[in-house]
């Protein structure tokens, strides 16, 4: 009753909703922001505010995702040994707290880093580079606070000197992670962080920073800064001090919507610059609608493999246990006939067109093709039952033809794209043999976690991110027997963890380009993974909005893929 | 009446205990690794997952897990909500407000609604208003909430452009309340407004609760008008009633005062119902319009095996239970004089 009699009122008083500001820039998300403290930052929604609020020493240079620039940092130099890095700082910077920006907010910064590394964090890849571990010092004794001060330190001049214990060829890289942004010392003792000392960093170490009081009260030397967080709102202005000069977009507001049907309509009526819109089938909604403008065709920075598990760790999934038609061996994937029949079944056109609507690209190593180190000459598997068969005849002797098999393929229940490529690997392997059987398996996420993480799962589908741009962070997650994905796949082989060791070690580019060929190459051969192709990614923004297509880099954790002060409208 | 309030209320922290031992219980029917999830973003974070399980104590004896935050809670501090990412006690803090806001406006046109029209509905049995409400009864109760809010977004917003999108507020307002920030006294956001005389924001933020009153009202007045109706009918046939119009009483006195204060009684039960579910946080139309009160948040904290959040969630909506049921007793007694509570 009175809903309608205020909507008539609304009616009669004729009023237009009005759109967003010229001056501000309005984005809806599903996700929650679960903090602004770079620290804890290892999520896109954070990451989003944090590169924006905040800055990193280094950052991409334009579009390139294998070309880096300074930010917070004017030059660097390297040593002949590549041990050590030593940086010359930007003068004239602020904080948003009126603080200036010296060298030593950056080695507090990256001590802190050291320091806290907590478990929900990305400092274990800082840790790597600049300890030899990944662990912090509650985990690993041998940490001491020399070691986390000779690390980093600023040197008489105020330049600031990261001393490696081995040369590591990714640390650039992970330095425009936006995790790594410099925070302003002073401000963050004042509110109660670490106060920087010896004395104290011993109660610091593995402190979860995601609710700090630093996420609560952010100052950065970023283009923004927080001027209001409420329950599904945050607003960023302007920061009139910026170094860079003012940007054009005054306002940024974040508002979280989970509901997927209001966010496309508010796109839709121009009442948000843009939203997440969820996986391509819902461009065919927002096609032809005036006012929008979509980028499609954006390469995809993730890869994902189909596992299979050399040494299955439960025996749930075995049936039998036997080769004997009714389950499969432990050891069914350890023989490499059986991948590469696996890998000749499963129908990689098909794949494209049905799940990512005729937008993907097959991939010749688990790798995004934006990165340096991929060779898109290198050889692929198809879809050829001819050849599978052939495999699947010389696999286990002869044996598992004769017999046949009954494999339990799980997926993450709900995920449409994983549970398809499952079915089309299933129809694709029981077409080929009538004692050949593949039984799907939902799981709800936390239960499939569990038990891929302890290599409990014979097959399952899963995708990585880069944690910054090296090929490295792909090819030794997937390949090396000290990888982090080795306990779900157990795919050991001596070849590809020597290749991969030394490109780790060599910081020479052409040199590491050559290992990684060969890497690519010889991954095909032991065919460890079924390479899923790779859906090409597309975002859809008001047309008013400019500055998007000219600048999107797609390691930006913010949809529109650049700094917030690179845009107007 | 005040020992049986001074007994009802003493009974709230036995309720509470006994809730809470239960969540915890229920809780322990999931891994340390399912609960650990709620902490983790990302396929990355799970390589430290073991250590965050030994960190957040997941792996301890059932209780000592209760214990800790039993001690906790005593002392004011309900933990860490992973799906607010903030303390609970601050997370309803924030969010109760808006929740009740809603509720206070939702709860009006609902009643007005249920209860005139299913009166009306009865007084004029078999006209064309009785059919449109048996209709409207029909339609409302069999279409499910999100059905009812996403159609009336669609319908309202996105195609006739009557009422604003999603949020309490429109963007240029969100933007005048951090270049003129309003004392936030009752965190009500319209009466906040209201109080520090700021009209724009006042007219705003009623807007924005159009559209989620309005699919609030369309789900929950049609069974309080169903049962108003039937009731009423009932009450209308009763001998008394006869005997009332016999004596000649008009209609209106009849109607209103005698069989409606009688018809009334199981009306307040539900309409108590009614406004404990709105406080409790109206979850799916919250979520629909992104509107930031208790029920979205409750709904996350479920989906996320946020424990503490769950507790807390689940520790209001029983506070919330038991101070209606008391109140609806109490307005018992006034309608029935045959209700006493010695």
């Amino acid at each position: 009753m009175k809903g309608a009699a205020l909507g008539a009122l609304v009616l009669a008083m004729g009023l237009a909703w009005a759109a967003v500001p010229t001056n501000t820039l309005l984005y809806m998300e599903s996700a929650d922001i679960p903090t602004l403290d770079p620290g804890a930052t290892y999520d896109t929604a954070s990451g989003a505010l944090v590169e924006n609020i905040y800055e990193t020493l280094v950052t991409y240079k334009g579009k390139s995702v294998s070309e880096l620039q300074g930010l917070l940092a004017t030059s660097w130099t390297i040593s002949g040994d590549g041990k050590v890095y030593t940086f010359t700082l930007r003068k004239g910077v602020k904080f948003h707290s009126g603080n200036p920006f010296t060298c030593e907010d950056a080695e507090y910064t990256f001590r802190r880093n050291l320091v806290t590394n907590s478990p929900e964090s990305g400092n274990w890849f800082l840790a790597e580079s600049l300890l030899g571990t990944s662990a912090n010092a509650a985990d690993d004794p041998s940490i001491t606070w020399n070691r986390i001060a000779r690390a980093v330190q600023c040197d008489r001049e105020g330049r600031l000197v990261f001393t490696l214990p081995k040369p590591d060829p990714a640390f650039l890289a992970k330095l425009a992670f936006a995790g790594q942004s410099i925070v302003d010392k002073k401000w963050a003792i004042s509110l109660g962080e670490w106060d920087g000392t010896e004395k104290t960093w011993k109660s610091w170490v593995g402190k979860d920073l995601t609710d700090s009081e630093l996420s609560k009260k952010p100052s950065g030397t970023g283009a923004y800064r927080l001027a209001r967080r409420d329950a599904n709102t945050v607003v960023l202005t302007a920061f009139p001090e910026y170094w860079g000069g003012k940007p054009k977009i005054e306002n940024v507001i974040f508002q979280i919507v989970k509901e997927q049907a209001t966010r496309i309509e508010a796109l839709k009526k121009g009442d948000a610059d843009a939203v997440e819109t969820g996986p391509r089938p819902v461009l065919a909604q927002l096609q032809g609608v005036p006012g929008l403008k979509i980028m499609d065709d954006i390469p995809n920075n993730t890869a994902t493999a189909i596992f299979m598990n050399q040494k299955i760790g439960n025996p749930e999934y075995l049936g039998s246990g036997k080769l004997d038609g009714k389950g499969i061996p432990a050891n069914f994937f350890a023989d490499v006939n059986v991948r590469k029949a696996f890998n000749y079944a499963f129908d990689y056109d098909r794949y494209i067109k049905e799940v990512l609507q005729g937008k993907g690209v097959k991939r010749t190593m688990l790798l995004p093709e934006t990165f340096f180190g991929y060779d898109p000459t290198l050889p692929t598997y198809t879809y050829d039952p001819q050849k599978a068969t052939a495999y699947f005849k010389r696999a286990f002797g002869g044996k598992l033809w004769e017999t046949g098999f009954v494999l339990k393929a799980t997926y993450r229940a709900g995920a449409q794209a994983a549970q398809t490529a499952m079915e089309i690997l299933k129809a694709n392997v029981e077409k080929l043999n009538p004692k050949f059987r593949v039984e799907l398996v939902a799981k709800p996420w936390s239960d499939l976690l569990k038990e891929s993480r302890t290599g409990g799962v014979p097959m399952i589908i899963i995708g990585w991110a880069p944690d910054y741009a090296d090929p490295d962070n792909f090819l030794y997650t997937f390949y090396h027997s000290q990888g982090y994905y080795h306990p779900r796949s157990n795919c050991s082989d001596p070849v590809l963890d020597k290749l991969l060791d030394q490109a780790r070690q060599t910081t020479d580019r052409e040199k590491r380009k050559v290992l990684y060929r060969q890497v690519g190459l010889r991954a095909y051969e032991v065919a460890c993974y079924i390479n899923v192709p790779a859906g090409l990614g597309f975002i859809v923004y008001n047309e008013k909005l400019k500055g998007v297509e000219e600048n999107f880099n797609p390691m930006f954790s913010n949809y529109f893929g650049t700094y917030f002060r690179n845009l107007s409208k | 009446m005040l020992a049986f309030l001074v007994r009802r209320l003493l009974s709230l922290p036995l309720v509470l205990l006994a809730l809470s031992l239960a969540i915890v219980g229920l809780l322990q029917f999931l891994t340390p690794e399912q609960r650990a999830v709620a902490f983790v973003q990302n396929e990355q974070q799970l390589r430290n997952l073991d250590k965050v399980i030994r960190e957040k104590g997941l792996d301890q004896p059932f209780w000592v897990q209760y214990g800790s935050w039993l001690k906790e809670a005593l002392r004011g501090n309900l933990g860490f909500s992973k799906a607010s990412n903030k303390p609970v006690v601050d997370t309803i803090k924030e969010r109760f407000p808006a929740t009740l806001e809603l509720a206070l406006f939702a709860s009006v046109p609902i009643i007005l609604v249920g209860v005139w029209l299913g009166t009306l509905a009865a007084l004029r049995k078999d006209t064309w208003l009785d059919q449109a409400a048996r209709v409207f009864v029909v339609v409302a109760y069999n279409v499910p909430t999100f059905v009812m809010g996403i159609l009336l977004l669609v319908i309202f917003y996105g195609f006739l452009g009557l009422a604003p999108g999603p949020g309490q507020l429109s963007p240029e307002n969100q933007i005048e309340l951090i270049l003129n920030p309003i004392p936030r006294r009752t965190g009500m956001l319209s009466v906040d407004a209201l109080l520090a005389g700021n009209w724009k924001v006042f007219w705003d933020v009623l807007h924005h609760l159009i559209l989620p009153v309005a699919t609030l009202t369309t789900v929950s007045s049609a069974t309080l008008l169903k049962v108003t109706r039937s009731s009423m009918l009932e009450v209308l046939s009763q001998d008394y009633i006869r005997t009332a119009r016999a004596k000649g009483l008009p209609d209106r006195v009849v109607n209103l005062k005698h069989a409606r204060r009688n018809a009334l009684l199981p009306v307040i039960t539900l309409a108590s119902f009614t406004v404990m579910g709105l406080l409790s946080g109206a979850v799916i139309t919250e979520t629909i319009f992104a509107y930031p009160g208790i029920g979205s948040w409750g709904a996350q904290a479920a989906t996320l095996f946020d424990v503490p959040g769950i507790m807390g969630f689940a520790l209001l909506t029983a506070v919330i239970t038991v101070l209606v049921n008391l109140v609806t007793d109490i307005l018992y007694a006034l309608v029935d004089p045959r209700v006493r509570y010695d």
